[in-house]
Order: structure tokens, then C-alpha cells, then sequence
């Protein structure tokens, strides 16, 4: 198949997806993916260039989101609200300075939220009980139920992460959120799990490495 | 090609794992190598999708004017397009520059006041220094005139002593201090006899023309003692002769040579 005849069929399959709403096909996504991540950098260039609406326009698509993770981190309603308002400040002041060559738009946003989150925990009396909650508490990540992916990439395809999520081994995702929700050290989390470093380390690189293979167009 | 210890530093990276030290040369080492940017970015969108695999909770509705009227004031300042001229932005600048030029302005005229101040207080100086000779000269040259005048009011004055011309009283003498320059003099005299209650001796003056002028009439003590300042009843313009004659009582207008009982000059 040449390169024309290929676009002819992404083109076909795309505009099949239109005339079936909320039936997308596994073929498709990835060209909408891909439409949405360049919407997303343009919309992140417009806020860049001091864009007001399209501020507005990121916040509604992305507020769930970013404040889901606040919520989730924290634990707090009042300082996730908080947090929120200080990444949007960050996101409208550092638009200009995403790189998209580093990742999407809204995993650089989610990383801003997460990086806040952590912050504010770090720098308040609660990291210990925190750190503790973490080696004990049950999965971060829900097994069922609408989660922000849904609410940003649909209820089908958040099915689709979920799924990968959950079957990801408990000794691989358990370091994982341990790092990303609680902000711990890999030689905290070693110290926590009573693991050696070298084996948080590798469980931490297969983990990620299984979810992007599975993940694979989905990203 | 990323190598598994890579591929764990990445792994942490994107899970914000890292220590500082170890984050800031992971980011190094990516910088260098795109294969590795690429795989960050990877990893990325795999915790962005882990991020948003928690559960759905909605921020309050109110939250979204908060946070767009917290970037609508950065919005204002921010959209000034840098490279155009904008007068708001120029004006403190502006203000600056002038206040500059006036501070290089008044340090000028104020260095050059010094200058005329410190010239000025020199020539003050100078002047005080040239008044202070100039008094000095003046102290000098009041101080030769007082001494000129002293010597010229010795020359104008003199001294003529008197002697007796009666036999009967050889021990009289008498002295007479005449200035001319003011007409007017002392006459000192002792050992006079004494006169009788209707009599008065009266002095002369014997001007250049050998006219006398009747210089006042006088009597004398129990002792024989008189001084008496005198000025004659007009102008004299040179004394040659002072003498002494016993007159009446009150004097009279031309001596009687011969009762002339002093004279000398």
C-alpha cells in the first residue's frame, strides 16, 4: 500500500468513526490521538502567547484531571483546590516552555499537578503519616469505576489504561504509585518494602516499560 | 541504544524518583542523546495515563473564575507586544533618563558654583589680605602724620623765658609756652612781689611788627606765684617778644614801658 492509498484508508476509517459516535474503532485512535495531542500543543502555544480563552479552554479540559490527582495526592479537598489554582498559574506562566518532543500536554500537566501535590506535602508536617499510608494502603489506581482518563479520553479507552493498570504486577505497580502518588525515593521506597534498591529500581523500569508496550497506541 | 541502567534512571525521571544530583545529570545525559528524549517522553505519557487513573473528582465550578481572574492581570501585563514602542512601558524609562540628565545637570552647575565660590572666597581672601596692608599703611602713615604733626606743633610752639628788670626783685623769673599755630599759651612766674589791692601786672605780647598785644592781666599769690593760660586780643602772626608790665587795676589798652618789670623772648 503506497503512502497515498494509506491516506485514503485512515481518512476512510476516520470518517466511518464520525458516522458512529461513541463506537471508535481500535484502528482510528491513533490518528485521533495524535489529532488530539496536536490540538493539545497548539492550544498550549495559544496560552503561551497570552490566550485567555484558550487558558479557558485548557482549564475545562484538564481541570477533572489535575485536580483528580491533587485530590488523590493530598488527600484534602481545600488544598487540592488550592494546588489546582497554583498549576494553572504555573501551566498559563510556563506554556511557552513545553517541549512536546518530552512528552503530552497533559502529562506535562499531570506532572505539574503531581509535582505541586508532593510539594505541599513535603513541605507540611504530614509527609511521614503519608509515607506511611503509602507502604499500607490499598491500590491508588481503581480498578473499576470513572476515573480522569474517562472524563478526558473517553470511557473507552479509560477502560483500555485501566485494564493495563490493574494488570500490572502488585510488586511492579505497588513502587510505581509509590513514587509517583507519594512522592517517595526510590531508597524510600526500598527502606518501606524492605526490598533492595536494585530491585525497586528494575521492578520500577519493567513496570513502566509493560505499561508502555501495552499502552502502545493508546499514548 | 539506552541500556537498562538508563532505562531505570529513566524510569524514576519521569516518576520524579530521583535524588537532585542524580535528576540534574539524567537531564544532562537526555539533552545528549535524543534516543533517550524520546523514551522519557514515552514513559511520560505512560504516568500522565497512570495519573488519570484515579478516580473522577470535579473541582467546585466557582474554582474556574478563580483561577482565570488570577491569569487575566498577568494576561494584561504579559500581552504587551515587547518590540513595539509602547509609551507606558518608555514613560518610567523616560522619567529616568530625565531625572539622570537633571542630577548630571545640577552636579555640573553645582561643581561650577564651587568653582566661582572657591575662586570668589580666594579673591575675598586676596582683598582682606590687601585691606589689612592697606590698613597697616594707614596705621603707618596716621601714625607719621600724628608724629609730623607733633614735630610741626613743637616748631609752632615756643618757649621764652623772662626775666626780671627791677633791681628790687632779681629772683623773678617767668616762663611763657606760646603756640602759635592755635594762639595761645601758658605764663608761668615766681618770686613776683606782690601788688597793691588797686594795681594788676598784665602781658604782652610784642608781635613782628614790635606792636604789643595785650595778653591778660593777672595777680599774684602771697607767695609770689602765678600761672595763667592767656590768648591775646587778636591775631598774632608771629611772637617776638612777651613781657610783663604793673598796670592799674583792670589793665589798660597800651603798657606803661616804664613799669615793664619781666621780659624776654
Amino acid at each position: 500500500m503506497n503512502l497515498s492509498a494509506q491516506f485514503d484508508f485512515v481518512r476512510w476509517l476516520t470518517a466511518l468513526d464520525e458516522i458512529r459516535p461513541g463506537k471508535s474503532s481500535f484502528l482510528i485512535q491513533p490518528v485521533k490521538d495524535q489529532e488530539t495531542r496536536n490540538q493539545d500543543i497548539e492550544l498550549l502555544q495559544r496560552v503561551g502567547a497570552r490566550d485567555l480563552s484558550a487558558f479557558a479552554e485548557f482549564y475545562d479540559k484538564y481541570a477533572s484531571l489535575l485536580f483528580s490527582i491533587a485530590s488523590r495526592i493530598l488527600h484534602d479537598a481545600s488544598e487540592a483546590e488550592d494546588v489546582l489554582q497554583e498549576t494553572f498559574v504555573q501551566i498559563w506562566e510556563k506554556a511557552d516552555s513545553f517541549d512536546p518532543k518530552l512528552g503530552t500536554a497533559s502529562s506535562w500537566a499531570a506532572t505539574l499537578a503531581r509535582n505541586r501535590s508532593i510539594d505541599r506535602i513535603r513541605a507540611s508536617q504530614r509527609r511521614a503519616r503519608l509515607q506511611n499510608e503509602a507502604g499500607v494502603e490499598n491500590a491508588t489506581i481503581a480498578e473499576d469505576g470513572e476515573t480522569a482518563n474517562s472524563a478526558l479520553y473517553g470511557l473507552e479507552k479509560a477502560k483500555l489504561i485501566q485494564s493495563a493498570l490493574v494488570q500490572l504486577p502488585a510488586e511492579q505497580r505497588q513502587p510505581i504509585e509509590m513514587a509517583f502518588f507519594s512522592g517517595l525515593t526510590q531508597h524510600e521506597i526500598s527502606e518501606k518494602l524492605g526490598e533492595p534498591l536494585g530491585t525497586i529500581k528494575a521492578r520500577i523500569r519493567r513496570g513502566l516499560l509493560q505499561l508502555r508496550d501495552k499502552l502502545g497506541d493508546l499514548l | 541504544m539506552i541500556d537498562e541502567r538508563m532505562e531505570e534512571l529513566a524510569s524514576l525521571h519521569v516518576l520524579g524518583a530521583l535524588s537532585g544530583t542524580e535528576a540534574r545529570q539524567f537531564r544532562k545525559a537526555m539533552q545528549a542523546s535524543p534516543e533517550l528524549q524520546e523514551l522519557v517522553a514515552r514513559l511520560s505519557r505512560v504516568t500522565g495515563v497512570m495519573a488519570g487513573a484515579v478516580p473522577l473528582i470535579g473541582p467546585p465550578p466557582q474554582l474556574r473564575a478563580v483561577v482565570l481572574a488570577q491569569a487575566a492581570p498577568r494576561q494584561r501585563t504579559a500581552a504587551l507586544p515587547p518590540p513595539k514602542f509602547r509609551a507606558a512601558l518608555f514613560l518610567p524609562w523616560a522619567f529616568a533618563v530625565c531625572l539622570a540628565i537633571l542630577c548630571a545637570v545640577l552636579s555640573t552647575h553645582e561643581n561650577q558654583l564651587r568653582q566661582r565660590i572657591s575662586a570668589e572666597t580666594g579673591q575675598i581672601g586676596a582683598m582682606n589680605q590687601l585691606a589689612q596692608t592697606l590698613q597697616a599703611a594707614t596705621n603707618d602713615l596716621q601714625r607719621t602724620v600724628a608724629a609730623l604733626q607733633e614735630t610741626n606743633r613743637l616748631v609752632n610752639l615756643r618757649i621764652a623765658m623772662l626775666n626780671s628788670l627791677v633791681a628790687d626783685a632779681p629772683k623773678t623769673v617767668a616762663v611763657t609756652l606760646w603756640d602759635n599755630q592755635k594762639q595761645d599759651g601758658v605764663f608761668v612766674a615766681q618770686n613776683l612781689k606782690a601788688l597793691p589791692s588797686d594795681e594788676d601786672y598784665e602781658l604782652w605780647v610784642i608781635d613782628e611788627n614790635q606792636q604789643p598785644v595785650a595778653a591778660g592781666v593777672f595777680h599774684v599769690e602771697a607767695n609770689g606765684s602765678v600761672r595763667m593760660e592767656f590768648k591775646p586780643g587778636r591775631l598774632i602772626k608771629t611772637a617776638g617778644t612777651f613781657a610783663v608790665t604793673q598796670e592799674i587795676k583792670g589793665g589798660v589798652a597800651s603798657p606803661t614801658l616804664k613799669n615793664m618789670v619781666l621780659a624776654g623772648n
